[in-house]
């Protein structure tokens, strides 16, 4: 592959590398996990690169390889030492105008979300980027309204998760 | 207020604290090596393609061919054989095309959806050599039976055999091939435990209510 397709390419993944960083965020637990899905999920958008068309944007492409990657082609690496649960040191950052009691609750809704499946993570996960139901479904594969079904039954599974 | 909505929230505004990747360090990462599952997929489908197919080329070595004169059974034998082979070459362009369509710009449903079925398209040649090649040897078996018993030839007839021999000899025969199968079952077991659970649990997530 010519050398402008590569410049084209990194530069694009520079730009929006957060949306591969949010996913690894959601289904990893410690940093080196983190490293080795992004960068298999790199390798993959690189390998399907030549079949992007530019008839979508670069970002909403890379949804959906990305997640793929994430839910069906990723292999966990065996680990034998267990890194530090990220969790609880940088996946998210404390925010200064939060009372105590915000705090508790979206620490306690993030690690819901880690309990969840990962079918219904990358529902979360769309869902907080701001896709519709209709990107969704696409995305996934399924009907619009199977999508809806879903997202409400993880809705109540959080509150589950939040209020045993 | 709704969790999510209260989670989506907080979440936009972490969107400054995700590490930040600099050129090289991309650059570096897409002449890496994959570790995905469709690799490993292709490599052992390829293996077992090719175990299977010269498996059966060994079987049906020369001593073989010698028999199969010795009981007049040479040209039906090649018969089959061409078309064996003809059924090889059919899985083995099934399984390219297959393999072909696996793309991970697809949506989920169907990246998984192909994957199975490259997968499939292996699991039913592996199923084809195993009946192939079982039914084969039983035709062959009972006709070296059948040829045994009415040979008038005294060397062979030297080792004439009694009912109970047969018995033996007949519950042998089956222990041995249900052990033999039982071991490639369970090596399946094994191999598609590992490689596909996932892709399996998350697949049937995603068909859960579909029409």
């Amino acid at each position: 592959m010519d050398k402008a397709l590569e410049h084209q390419f990194v530069t694009n993944l520079e730009k929006d590398q957060n949306i591969v960083h949010k996913i690894c965020r959601i289904y990893t637990n410690d940093q080196a996990s983190h490293n080795d899905l992004f960068q298999e999920i790199t390798i993959q958008l690189w390998k399907a690169y030549p079949k992007f068309r530019g008839d979508s944007k670069f970002s909403t492409w890379m949804y959906r390889v990305a997640l793929n990657t994430a839910i069906t082609l990723y292999r966990k690496k065996k680990r034998g030492i267990q890194t530090q649960d990220y969790d609880t040191v940088h996946f998210r950052i404390k925010a200064e105008e939060y009372n105590d009691e915000t705090e508790q609750q979206l620490t306690l809704l993030y690690n819901a979300v880690k309990e969840l499946n990962d079918i219904d993570k990358a529902l979360v996960f769309l869902y907080l980027e701001d896709k519709n139901y209709r990107e969704i479904s696409e995305t996934l594969g399924i009907s619009e309204v199977n999508a809806r079904v879903k997202m409400n039954r993880v809705k109540t599974k959080l509150r589950n998760i939040l209020n045993p | 207020m709704d969790e999510l909505e209260f989670l989506k929230k907080d979440w936009k505004k972490q969107d400054a604290n995700y590490p930040k990747l600099s050129y090289a360090q991309i650059y570096n990462m897409i002449w890496k090596k994959s570790s995905s599952i469709v690799k490993w997929i292709f490599i052992i489908s390829v293996l077992e393609l090719l175990i299977s197919t010269f498996l059966s080329i060994l079987f049906t070595g020369d001593d073989y061919w010698i028999q199969l004169e010795k009981y007049n059974l040479k040209n039906i034998t090649e018969v089959l054989f061409v078309i064996g082979y003809a059924i090889t070459v059919f899985f083995i362009f099934k399984f390219y095309r297959n393999y072909k369509k696996i793309s991970a710009t697809d949506d989920a449903t169907t990246l998984m959806k192909n994957i199975l079925k490259t997968r499939r398209t292996v699991k039913y040649y592996i199923a084809y050599v195993l009946i192939y090649n079982g039914l084969t040897a039983i035709v062959v078996f009972s006709y070296m039976i059948y040829f045994h018993l009415n040979s008038q030839d005294q060397t062979l007839t030297k080792y004439s055999l009694d009912t109970l021999d047969w018995i033996k000899f007949i519950g042998i025969g089956l222990i041995v091939l249900t052990m033999f199968l039982g071991l490639i079952w369970l090596f399946y077991r094994l191999l598609y435990g590992i490689l596909l659970k996932k892709l399996h649990k998350n697949y049937k997530e995603l068909k859960k209510l579909e029409m």
